[in-house]
């Protein structure tokens, strides 16, 4: 009996102790890859989870070991948001990847984290004639490159229409709007109203994302900025930002859209729009690729038209998008830097990229020429959006860029919008809060 | 069989009035029988013991020390744990600026006071609600037959194991404008097509209350009163039969035995399930994220939420550490008074 219960314990203390050695991990203890004088070169790659951006990379990841077979990479992948958590947690620990891909509006929150891009491998005055300023505006801070972008992140400048409702409704898209009060009566004619209630919204811009865009690239074609000019403070409350609101408002006024019923939360533009709830929404390119698979009937019908203009001009506001970047603890930097420059600057490999993962180019050479010809076969609706690229304007280097999007200018605009505050009041919140976040 | 010597210390009668341990020698504590068990304990325990104070205790006190900095992990900091420098050290700042109800105050400040609101109206009905659905249940299942009180006990206590991320999904496509389950009934019924934003429209309140608030309130209850259900069941069967059949005898009606007999001798299962329903809401995240992560215009923006999205979307950790404490503060409050008013002297 003695023997039995001392055996019982001696288990239970293996169990034990087998348990908590199981919960243990042991990762490397420096960041970055291994390197050895005229050895192999291991280079750690984070990224987030894309499945048609990760093909890309890998592919060229790929063709360069073919010339560089002494180079591995490792890639590691997260969701969206464990992605942020992880940039913030490791960077200042220095357990970060050589490589880290980086949303270019990001990047100057990590800047002191990040090495500096190396003069021989691209002086920052030949990479501003190489690529478009909005992508590439994140990516610099303080006159330092940081990076190098691989994507125009665009969501606004043109709307998905769905033909096939269009036609039904009698409008013809295919010439497009010169104002916004033809934009706004087609809009009209494309929602469905049954007893009282919208069932089918004519234009969805009140995503987020879409909300925000619009009203921050409305500032600019009125004329003003939304930004200080040293970039130290916010002007919103100004005659620009209330034609912007009271322009957007016109819709819900003229009955194309209902933003209690159509907004982030409920009926999000990409969902609406793919289960035709909607007949026109406001969302970048993107959407496209990621909803044709399971709605091809939807995207068979899916066009892109430019939206009007405020006073004649292009100009939008525009993120910049996801790109490359280095850790500044990395010890395999040179070949880090060496993958970078073969994946974005070489306008071969980039557009390759560009056409693996569904995205418009951020160098100027690929938006023009065979590689735009390349991919306008493959995605046909981005062709309406290539002659709009050239007036981006990167939103700027905000403290906050999510803050001020999504917890400030969204609630304000959607409330405006839903009557649950005036103009006046929102435009004068927007502007209060947003320079709160200066600290 | 001859019996084995005992080849211990001989004990004569008159040693008998001695003590088993004599008090005047220096006591091992490890060494002997005992001692062996307490090696024993203290082997298996020094691991869980360590795991916990490196994953539950120290993580506690660092967000108290975090409470008094004003801290983000984007900045670089001091040398010691990235405290000071870029991340400088504040004091009470963060707990003062939460006293600033002025229409002045920065917006964490403003959310902060919302959520706090949010939270208490939150904990607060669910808490009466919980119970008035759980109390009268339970005593209902425990008056069925034993092959059917398993039956009910198991329908109702599923809805606990499901993914509470899976409840907020499933609730929130009932609640859909245009696709739900309920605006479908509601329509089917009145023939008209009835499109109603339960979540997203700010202006649907109920008695003062937000609605979305209101449909948060359901999904949890949905979810949650099988756990207390289960709890107030096996308290029920644990109350005398003798006393429900002399109340039955002196001819009570099931209302008077409820009332005057099963929920006195449930308080002590009530004070347990009620302090731990408390503690529970306020700590639902989930279901305010996925549902409607925090939305409309912040009606449903909980503490739980608050601390998140400052934290880990904003990166204002100082501040979201100030804020946990003060949500630390209030369960510990709460649940003090609900000990201090529920407890009962008797026993059964």
């Amino acid at each position: 009996m003695a023997r039995r219960v001392t055996a019982v314990r001696w288990s239970t203390l293996a169990v034990v102790v087998m348990l908590v050695a199981g919960s243990c991990t042991f990762g490397p203890e420096e960041g970055g890859g291994d390197v050895e004088p005229g050895g192999p070169i291991k280079v750690r790659v984070w990224t987030h989870q894309n499945r048609s951006f990760n093909r890309g990379l890998n592919a060229l990841a790929d063709e360069y070991t073919q010339d560089h077979p002494e180079v591995t990479f490792e890639f590691e992948t997260f969701d969206y948001e464990t992605y942020i958590q992880t940039l913030q947690t490791a960077l200042p620990a220095g357990t970060e990847a050589d490589i880290l891909q980086m949303f270019g509006t990001w990047t100057c929150s990590y800047a002191d984290n990040l090495a500096p891009v190396p003069t021989e491998v691209a002086p920052l005055p030949d990479v501003e004639d190489a690529f478009f300023a909005a992508p590439l505006g994140g990516y610099i801070c303080d006159d330092t490159l940081y990076g190098f972008p691989q994507e125009f992140n665009i969501e606004y400048g043109a709307t998905l229409v769905n033909t096939g409702i269009a036609e039904a409704a009698g409008v013809d898209v295919a010439a497009g709007w010169d104002s916004w009060d033809a934009f706004r009566a087609d809009a009209v004619a494309m929602t469905n109203v049954q007893d009282g209630a919208i069932t089918r919204a004519g234009y969805h811009f009140t995503a987020a994302d879409g909300l925000s865009y619009s009203f921050f690239s409305l500032i600019l074609q009125g004329g003003g900025q939304f930004l200080g000019e040293d970039g130290t403070s916010f002007t919103i409350d100004t005659p620009e930002g209330r034609e912007a609101l009271e322009l957007l408002m016109s819709f819900v006024e003229a009955g194309a859209i209902d933003p209690v019923l159509f907004n982030d939360e409920s009926n999000w533009v990409g969902d609406c729009y793919f289960e035709e709830a909607c007949a026109m929404g406001l969302v970048g390119p993107w959407v496209v690729p990621e909803y044709a698979g399971d709605f091809p009937e939807v995207a068979e019908k899916t066009v892109y038209v430019p939206l009007p203009t405020l006073s004649g001009s292009p100009d939008f506001v525009a993120d910049s998008g996801w790109g490359l970047t280095v850790s500044k603890g990395s010890a395999a930097a040179d070949a880090a830097w060496d993958f970078i420059s073969f994946v974005t600057l070489d306008a071969e490999n980039a557009a390759e990229w560009n056409a693996a993962s569904g995205t418009l180019p951020a160098l100027r050479e690929n938006a023009e020429g065979s590689a735009r010809d390349v991919l306008v076969a493959e995605f046909p609706h981005f062709e309406p959006w290539f002659p709009l690229l050239e007036s981006g304007h990167y939103v700027g280097n905000l403290p906050d860029r999510d803050l001020l999007w999504y917890d400030i200018a969204y609630p304000h605009l959607l409330n405006a919008l839903q009557g649950a505050e005036s103009i006046d009041d929102a435009l004068q919140a927007m502007e209060r809060e947003a320079n709160e976040s200066f600290g | 069989m001859r019996c084995r010597r005992w080849r211990g210390k001989r004990t004569s009668p008159s040693d008998r009035s001695r003590p088993a341990i004599d008090v005047g020698t220096k006591r091992r504590w490890f060494g002997g029988r005992e001692g062996a068990q307490k090696r024993f304990v203290a082997a298996v325990i020094t691991p869980a013991a360590l795991y916990m104070a490196a994953l539950s205790l120290l993580p506690i006190i660092w967000a108290a020390a975090l409470a008094f900095f004003e801290f983000s992990p984007r900045r670089t900091g001091g040398p010691i744990l990235g405290l000071g420098a870029e991340n400088p050290f504040v004091g009470l700042d963060h707990f003062r600026a939460m006293l600033d109800f002025s229409e002045q105050a920065p917006l964490n400040v403003r959310q902060f006071h919302t959520a706090v609101k949010v939270t208490l109206i939150f904990a607060f009905l669910v808490l009466p609600l919980n119970l008035a659905i759980t109390l009268p249940l339970a005593a209902m299942i425990d008056s069925v037959h034993d092959r059917l009180k398993v039956v009910f006990r198991t329908i109702f206590f599923l809805p606990v194991l499901t993914s509470a991320v899976g409840v907020a999904i499933i609730w929130g496509f009932v609640l859909h404008p245009q696709r739900g389950l309920l605006n479908g009934l509601i329509s089917k019924i009145t023939g008209k097509v009835t499109v109603i934003a339960w979540i997203t429209d700010p202006n649907f309140l109920f008695f003062g209350i937000p609605v979305a608030l209101l449909a948060i309130i359901v999904a949890y209850l949905w979810q949650d009163i099988g756990y207390n259900l289960v709890i107030f069941i096996a308290a029920h069967q644990a109350i005398p039969q003798s006393v429900k059949d002399a109340a039955l005898v002196d001819g009570a009606s099931a209302w008077q035995r409820f009332r005057y007999i099963t929920l006195p001798l449930l308080k002590p299962t009530i004070l347990l399930a009620s302090v731990l329903t408390m503690i529970s809401s306020f700590q639902v995240f989930d279901l305010f994220q996925v549902m409607t992560d925090g939305g409309p215009h912040d009606q449903t923006r909980a503490l739980s939420l608050d601390i998140y999205q400052n934290a880990f979307r904003f990166q204002r950790m100082g501040w979201a550490a100030a804020v946990s404490v003060v949500l630390f503060v209030l369960v510990f409050v709460i649940s003090l008074v609900q000990t201090r008013f529920l407890r009962s002297q008797w026993e059964y």
